[in-house]
């Protein structure tokens, strides 16, 4: 590949694309997966990818490809030269020469041997076997697979930059058992999702049995009647909501009115109890990484302090119009695309309270474990949600009954103001975006009468 | 694209030592995307997508090695890693490929690799203008085009080698109306599986931007959905979302094969109201979701699922087909050669019916009327789906009243087909980009206006 990226960037200059930088990827995968004792799929991966953004007259240009031949050569010069011409942009793009150092991360220590096919066909006939055990209204396995991946990301640019990295640091592995149970006429799905860096740090038993457990509590679920009910979004449930809603903090976003958040640096925008981090230098983060897409050197910092809106999420060119230094956020969609800006390793500061004491504080109200059609249903324009929900109906401190067939409904900036307590339960789950459990107050709720 | 002779000799390795199929799919696509927003084009961006995934089927089980390296030796080295999984056993002898020319019902009049960046780029100029001049409320217009030609071949071990050209052009366009406290949008995304002649033929960028506009302004000036449960009528285009959610994906041989679906084991009953005929067609010219061929190679169908409310027809891939011991529907489909594909749906809509739209509001009482919805999503296991109302009217006493936001609606499946009461004449098809098992693909979503006698709606 070395040779590839010095030939492509030799025939940018010489077309006249005065500064160029290619972002490369690679990624090695296997995957495997049982159903109903059975291997029924098997994966594996070698993928590359390289994308060329250059500058001419200022303007910056873009193309990627996932073939490495002359033609592609020719076709991303072409097409970054046609790309530029037409950049309309009104601020000015650069590419950067580097930082002089770059932070430290603590790198996860690497399996010492690597796992064969046949250990992790036996690891996932085992999660499935363990999950099936537990009790006999597990009707069904939905399937239970593991996928581990490693890669590297490098990038490099004609005014000297070369970085390189894995990606992600540590390498993944992911398992996930999916489960059918059923009593009577009530039929549920119930899963289980572990992600961890060693594939030797997954455990197939306790998490089949784990699956089996979330399935079983969700039998003979049923609605409840619309009002306002308080509510408390489990650590998984309020992390699919913070990753729908973390465009919000965008400077980019905000700059372009895409976010409400635009100027409102300084104020409070949340309640007391929330402090909002970003911290690429998270040891064991998923997202962890010393540099970011521009080469601009990470750094963790507070988003919100309690309550208080400390900066947006900013790369250098958002930095620059508003007469800021960048955060270090800079991200590219795939290789190819124009530099953005997205949050690394993201979550709300863990607070002092397990979701026991959260949930008994609350007294009476309805524990969210679930919330479906985030694509659709939450707006991250508008900061509105009305989305399916599941969970536990909560009277006076005790789980009750399983609830299903009900929506939730509100606005992220509104929910921000009226959290009242952060869990300590803080989860990642394999991505950079976490959360622990949250009481976020009052919420609109619909359902059918009982 | 790819050498006979080669294609052969990889067939050949990949069954070796096991496995009674193989199947070689190899892609070359090339994408174009635009992106205009603040009135300027902030990026025009080309990619190319190169790859090729070798499958194996053993019995049941199903072996899927892809990479980007399509030389002879990598596709080789694919192959020898997919036959590694099925060690020990005698594979199938592939049979000696025929050629097969899957034909080609469209003409592309303008190739979108022929047009120029900046004809493209006037499309989303005229969209931008259009929505900003429907109220000084727009603060913001995001407009995307994408165009992809996508040249595939497909080759197996039964004689099977086809190749084909699918070229498919989009427009998107969503709008922000803002009062500077709150935003609200509205958004439209006409495509088709066509080149650029698109906009001379089906879609002028002036009228979708300026109907996204008026979505979010109407939405600027709405008040919450009240939240319950209540007679929906949902209008025809993307209300089809409704049919692809509560029912279509329930019909995959993804879930069905498994006993995974809330409709296995149906077929021949009853699981929607009388007035409802659903059909999943691929072969329309020109349509989004349309193929000639599905990503096994296979000529695309039309397929009635549900005729006058009983089932007749799950979607069904190769490997699905086997573990029901049916017929392939040529339903395989894949985002890219990173997939191994599966069944997937195509152009799926609710056929027209006989009921008068104008009747179905003025008898419905209290309820909704959700005249744009957004997307969905579904468990096909429990049947439970929900979908989000992008643009929603309060009608009270047959009557509407005022716009209302923030609505969404959920229900399970099967409790909801049967609920369909009134089936509207005017079927239309809008665009949407569909992710499930094997990643996300282009497809339609249809229907006539229809109601549905109760829905629990989620609002405050």
């Amino acid at each position: 590949m070395d040779g590839f990226i010095k030939k492509l960037l030799g025939a940018a200059k010489l077309a006249g694309i005065e500064t160029a930088e290619v972002c490369y990827m690679d990624s090695d995968s296997f995957g495997v997966s049982a159903k109903d004792g059975e291997i029924n799929e098997y994966e594996v991966s070698a993928t590359r990818s390289l994308g060329l953004r250059g500058l001419v007259n200022g303007k910056m240009g873009y193309a990627s490809t996932e073939a490495f031949d002359d033609a592609a050569i020719d076709m991303m010069v072409n097409a970054v030269l046609e790309s530029a011409a037409l950049n309309e942009s009104e601020e000015q793009d650069e590419i950067f020469a580097g930082e002089e150092t770059y932070p430290a991360v603590e790198t996860p220590a690497a399996d010492p041997e690597q796992a064969t096919a046949e250990e992790k066909i036996a690891f996932v006939l085992e999660m499935e076997k363990a999950a099936l055990q537990v009790d006999e209204r597990i009707r069904q396995s939905q399937g239970a697979s593991v996928q581990t991946s490693r890669g590297t990301l490098r990038i490099v640019n004609s005014m000297g930059l070369d970085l390189r990295r894995e990606q992600p640091l540590g390498g993944a592995a992911f398992a996930f058992v999916g489960l059918l149970g059923q009593e009577g006429s009530s039929v549920v799905t119930g899963y289980e999702v572990k992600a961890a860096h060693r594939f030797s740090d997954l455990d197939a038993k306790a998490l089949g049995e784990a699956a089996a457990e979330e399935t079983l509590s969700k039998l003979n679920g049923s609605p409840v009647r619309p009002g306002v009910y308080r509510v408390i979004f489990r650590n998984d449930a309020m992390q699919s909501l913070l990753a729908t809603f973390s465009g919000i903090f965008s400077a980019e976003n905000a700059q372009q009115k895409l976010s409400l958040l635009e100027g409102r640096e300084g104020e409070t925008i949340a309640s007391e109890a929330v402090t909002l981090m970003d911290d690429p230098l998270l040891p064991g983060g998923f997202a962890s990484t010393p540099f970011d897409a521009e080469g601009s050197a990470a750094r963790r910092k507070a988003v919100i302090e309690d309550g208080k809106l400390v900066t947006l999420l900013h790369n250098r060119k958002t930095a620059k119009k508003q007469g800021t230094a960048t955060t270090g956020n800079a991200a590219r969609q795939g290789v190819g695309g124009p530099i953005r800006v997205a949050p690394t390793n993201f979550f709300f500061k863990p607070g002092e309270k397990d979701l026991a004491t959260l949930i008994n504080e609350m007294d009476d109200g309805l524990l969210l474990t679930e919330l479906g059609g985030l694509h659709a249903g939450a707006n991250p324009i508008s900061g509105d949600f009305s989305l399916i929900a599941k969970g536990y109906l909560i009277a006076n401190g005790q789980r009750v009954r399983p609830v299903e067939q009900i929506t939730v409904a509100g606005n992220f900036y509104q929910l921000l103001k009226g959290i009242r307590a952060v869990g300590s339960d803080l989860e990642f789950r394999g991505q950079g975006i976490g959360s622990p459990s949250v009481d976020v107050g009052s919420m609109n709720v619909s359902g059918a009468e009982q | 694209m790819l050498d006979r002779n080669i294609a052969a000799e990889v067939l050949q390795r990949a069954v070796a030592t096991g496995g009674d199929f193989a199947e070689i799919f190899m892609e070359d696509r090339l994408n174009h995307n635009l992106s205009l927003r603040s009135g300027r084009l902030q990026s025009v961006r080309t990619g190319r997508v190169h790859g090729a995934g070798i499958r194996v089927l053993d019995g049941l089980g199903a072996i899927y090695v892809y990479t980007n390296d399509t030389s002879r030796e990598g596709l080789m080295d694919c192959a020898a890693q997919a036959a590694a999984a099925v060690k020990g056993k005698a594979g199938c002898k592939p049979v000696a490929f025929s050629h097969w020319d899957c034909g080609r019902p469209e003409e592309i009049r303008l190739q979108p690799a022929d047009v120029k960046a900046a004809l493209k780029a006037e499309k989303l100029r005229a969209a931008d203008a259009a929505a900003r001049s429907v109220s000084p409320e727009i603060v913001q217009v995001n407009g995307e085009y994408t165009d992809s030609t996508q040249d595939v071949l497909i080759c197996n071990t039964e004689g099977l080698f086809v190749q084909d050209r699918r070229v498919r052009t989009r427009l998107s366009v969503g709008a922000v109306a803002s009062d500077g406290r709150e935003n609200q949008v509205g958004s439209e995304n006409p495509g088709a599986l066509m080149g650029f002649e698109l906009f001379d033929e089906r879609v002028d960028p002036e009228a979708y931007a300026a109907q996204a506009a008026q979505t979010a302004v109407t939405m600027l000036h709405a008040e919450s959905c009240p939240a319950g449960v209540f007679p929906v009528v949902i209008d025809n285009g993307f209300g089809g979302v409704i049919f692809h959610e509560a029912c279509g994906h329930s019909l995959e041989a993804t879930s069905v094969a498994y006993g995974l679906s809330e409709f296995a084991g149906k077929l021949g009953q009853q699981i929607a109201a009388p007035c409802v005929t659903a059909v999943d067609d691929g072969t329309i010219p020109g349509e989004w979701g349309s193929l000639h061929i599905d990503d096994e190679g296979m000529p695309t169908t039309k397929l009635v699922l549900i005729r006058d409310g009983i089932l007749v027809n799950y979607m069904i891939d190769k490997l699905g087909g086997r573990r029901m011991n049916m017929a392939p529907t040529g339903s395989g489909r894949r985002e890219s050669y990173a997939w191994a594909p599966t069944s997937r749906m195509r152009n799926t809509y609710i056929a027209a019916g006989q009921d008068d739209e104008n009747e179905m509001i003025a008898t419905m009482g209290t309820g909704l009327y959700a005249k744009r919805m957004g997307g969905g999503s579904v468990n096909p296991a429990t049947g439970e789906f929900n979908f989000a109302v992008n643009e929603g009217y309060w009608v009270e006493d047959g009557k509407i009243v005022r716009p209302v936001r923030g609505a969404s609606l959920i229900g399970k499946g099967g409790e909801v087909l049967m609920k369909i009461d009134r089936v509207g004449r005017n079927m239309q098809m809008a665009q949407g980009m569909c992710g499930s098992a094997s990643g996300s693909i282009p497809v339609n979503v249809g229907q006539p206006m229809i109601r549905v006698s109760s829905l629990t709606v989620g609002g405050k």
